[in-house]
């Protein structure tokens, strides 16, 4: 498969190393992160069989208690991902055609991440090394912005808990400073989804649909574009948006839009200080005709200000 | 004749009433919900989930009602910005209606955030995310009730202690605080500009970050300003239609002429509103959504109608003179006004197939509580202080009484 694992995790542990420092990157300076250093995983419809070994695996790797809410207590069965559930393997059929696919949902890491440009106290970073999403609950209120944000619908929030988490995949970055990569990608018999660096899984990508001419759906590679770019990657043989989790975006992404109205508006925050100069100064000549007029009033039918 | 509005002058009569009783029953209620609702998790009282994070709480009691909590800046703009002072007479009324809401409001936020706690760190600039929307609604909304609002309604309350019944040092604090707020008050009412402005509008751009999630009708780089100007409209219908109720509740003649011209001047913001939101919706070619006639579709035809036909209604004079056509056409685009700033965060907003949100019985409960907490401050408010204006006839009519052995 031309793909050296041990550069991947050479990448993941600088990451790992970086995550435990105080460096912090905003939404915006991600950008810069080159793309041999961002982390990434590679999934295939075409290799997946649905055995859910990534599911059982990740539950385990991150401590999470099995969802068997849908199979009355039997087996593992979360029907969507939800707060123990951080990895999903769904199933799409087409009635007609008898199609079927699988599709691994879990969170995307984007490069320009809605989660984080929303996070109001920075709770939700992306690693200024690796790009991995993660979720920090020292400073974080519990406003489930990032819920509202993420066009995958990805973060969980602990709907009954006292003091509730937000749980979404975090690139197994526990297993990161063991020198392990994620448990999804780790246990999967097909390799359907592998890990690597960024730029070596997007040329892995393009070999195979190089390779396999038809087999992928318009030759295209999921989230290489998709919203500006997210880490996780796939290749589907089937329309992306029809799989549930793969929905259609723009190459541009959504917090770089928003940004760009804000900014129209606030002109890096210029424009509310030099309204707010402008207009008390205007005011202050305002307020003393306003105390004159008062004053003048007071004196000649004896009424007190009411101000 | 029509009756001049001057002075203001506290509501004669008891405050514990039966509807006092019952708006306190209701905010007990949703207080001991939200007691509850701190131990067993938002789940156990809400009907939110992973699809629908934010309800009633965020949507309802934020993000649509302190629309009507702008009753002092939409105001505040014409008597300061626009220098009309003319209408100072009822700055007193639409700070309180404006404190009040905004109290309201950040109650809800409250009890909303799944860890409350944490809010301390807001106090500590280095946690901040400066990209964030929401941080910047969360720091301009507590500095406009700490800063602007406090400092307008401040003098209302501290005038009480001039009176002769209070201690002499009371008089002489009381009269500090004034002179102090005086000598701030160009400024806070700067501030009391600046930050609505600002956060009303971030209001709508906090919906911007959910993207494609927000129905097309909806979504669009216009949210902001659509939201800014609608705060505007539905603060002036608030400080109207209140005043309306309050004269009638408490046997109070109307200033129609003043009424009559916020009425105008809410029918031109709205015209303009109307022109930005269907241009809007024009430019960016959504024409074909509106008639598609699905649900969407038919949300976005009732909230122009219940915009456009008192826009277009009050732009009439035969229809601002008589107060029942008024005040029944504020009603309609009040509602048409909340409509519009609650659909994108709910009703348009599209988590995917599988969730399902409706409010549970204690989740509204918990919302209507926290407004009858701003009904009661209200009552409360105008009961016991000089807030509501009335004409000088009434003004000496009440001192004559309070003079009186």
């Amino acid at each position: 498969m031309g793909l050296n694992r041990r550069a991947a995790l050479g990448a993941m542990a600088t990451g790992a190393a970086a995550m435990a420092g105080v460096q912090t990157a905003k939404a915006n300076d991600a950008k810069i992160l080159p793309q041999n250093k961002m982390v990434a995983m590679l999934y295939d419809t075409t290799l997946c069989i649905g055995c859910k070994a990534c599911v059982s695996a990740c539950s385990e790797a991150n401590g999470l208690t099995p969802d068997t809410g849908e199979s009355g207590g039997i087996y593992q069965m979360p029907k969507y991902l939800n707060d123990k559930t951080k990895n999903i393997i769904k199933l799409y059929v087409d009635e007609k055609t008898g199609l079927r696919s699988y599709v691994k949902a879990q969170c995307m890491h984007c490069i320009d991440p809605a989660c984080v440009a929303a996070c109001p106290m920075a709770a939700l970073q992306k690693n200024p090394v690796n790009g991995v999403v993660t979720w920090d609950g020292t400073t974080c209120l519990g406003c489930r912005y990032c819920q509202i944000a993420c066009p995958f619908n990805i973060p969980k929030f602990e709907w009954t808990e006292f003091n509730p988490k937000i749980v979404k995949c975090q690139f197994c970055d526990h297993r990161m400073a063991e020198g392990k990569g994620p448990a999804c990608c780790e246990v999967c018999p097909r390799e359907a989804v592998i890990y690597g660096t960024r730029e070596e899984l997007l040329k892995v990508a393009r070999k195979r649909i190089a390779d396999n001419p038809g087999k992928y759906f318009e030759d295209r590679i999921y989230g290489e574009e998709e919203a500006g770019g997210t880490q996780v990657l796939y290749l589907t043989h089937v329309e992306p948006q029809l799989l549930g989790h793969l929905v259609p975006l723009g190459k541009r992404s959504i917090p770089e839009e928003v940004e760009s109205v804000q900014n129209t508006l606030y002109m890096g925050f210029l424009s509310p200080i030099i309204a707010y100069a402008a207009l008390t100064s205007v005011l202050k000549k305002r307020w003393q005709e306003h105390e004159q007029e008062a004053k003048h009033i007071e004196e000649q039918t004896g009424l007190k200000e009411q101000l | 004749m029509n009756a001049h509005w001057e002075r203001a002058l506290r509501v004669d009569g008891p405050l514990f009433t039966k509807w006092f009783w019952a708006l306190a029953a209701l905010a007990g209620a949703a207080i001991l919900l939200s007691i509850y609702r701190t131990y067993a998790g938002l789940g156990a009282v809400t009907g939110l989930n992973d699809g629908y994070s934010w309800g009633l709480f965020k949507n309802f009691n934020v993000t649509t009602l302190t629309a009507l909590g702008s009753a002092g800046y939409a105001v505040g703009v014409l008597v300061w910005i626009f220098n009309r002072q003319k209408y100072h007479v009822l700055m007193r009324t639409a700070a309180l209606i404006s404190i009040l809401s905004y109290t309201s409001g950040m109650i809800g936020i409250g009890v909303d955030v799944g860890r409350p706690w944490n809010i301390v760190w807001v106090l500590d600039p280095s946690t901040w995310n400066r990209y964030s929307i929401l941080l910047e609604v969360l720091i301009c909304m507590t500095g406009y009730l700490l800063l602007g609002l406090q400092t307008e309604n401040l003098p209302a309350f501290v005038e009480r202690f001039l009176e002769g019944r209070y201690p002499e040092t009371w008089k002489h604090k009381a009269d500090t605080a004034l002179k102090f707020v005086r000598r701030i008050y160009p400024f806070a009412i700067g501030l009391a500009f600046i930050l609505p402005s600002m956060h009303q509008s971030s209001l709508g751009s906090l919906m911007m970050l959910a993207g494609p999630r927000v129905h097309p009708l909806w979504q669009t780089p216009m949210l902001p300003v659509l939201y800014l100007l609608m705060a505007y409209i539905l603060g002036m219908a608030a400080i109207v239609g209140i005043l309306m109720i309050s004269c009638l509740a408490w046997n109070r003649p109307l200033d129609m002429k003043i009424l009559g011209r916020l009425g105008y001047i809410t029918a031109l913001a709205t015209m303009v509103w109307l022109a930005l939101r269907v241009g809007d919706i024009f430019g960016r070619g959504m024409l074909p959504l509106v008639f598609k006639f699905d649900s969407y579709s038919v949300f976005f035809l009732l909230e122009m109608v219940l915009i456009n036909v008192p826009g277009v209604m009050l732009l009439r004079t035969k229809w601002r003179d008589d107060p029942a056509k008024m005040y029944r056409m504020l009603v309609m685009l009040t509602v048409g006004g909340l409509l519009y700033r609650y659909v994108p965060t709910t009703i348009a907003f599209i988590p995917g197939d599988q969730y399902f949100y409706f409010p549970t019985i204690p989740e509204l409960i918990i919302s209507g509580g926290f407004i009858a907490l701003a009904i009661i401050g209200y009552l409360y408010t105008v009961k016991r202080y000089n807030i509501l204006p009335v004409p000088l006839t009434y003004w000496y009519a009440a001192q004559g009484k309070s003079t009186a052995p």
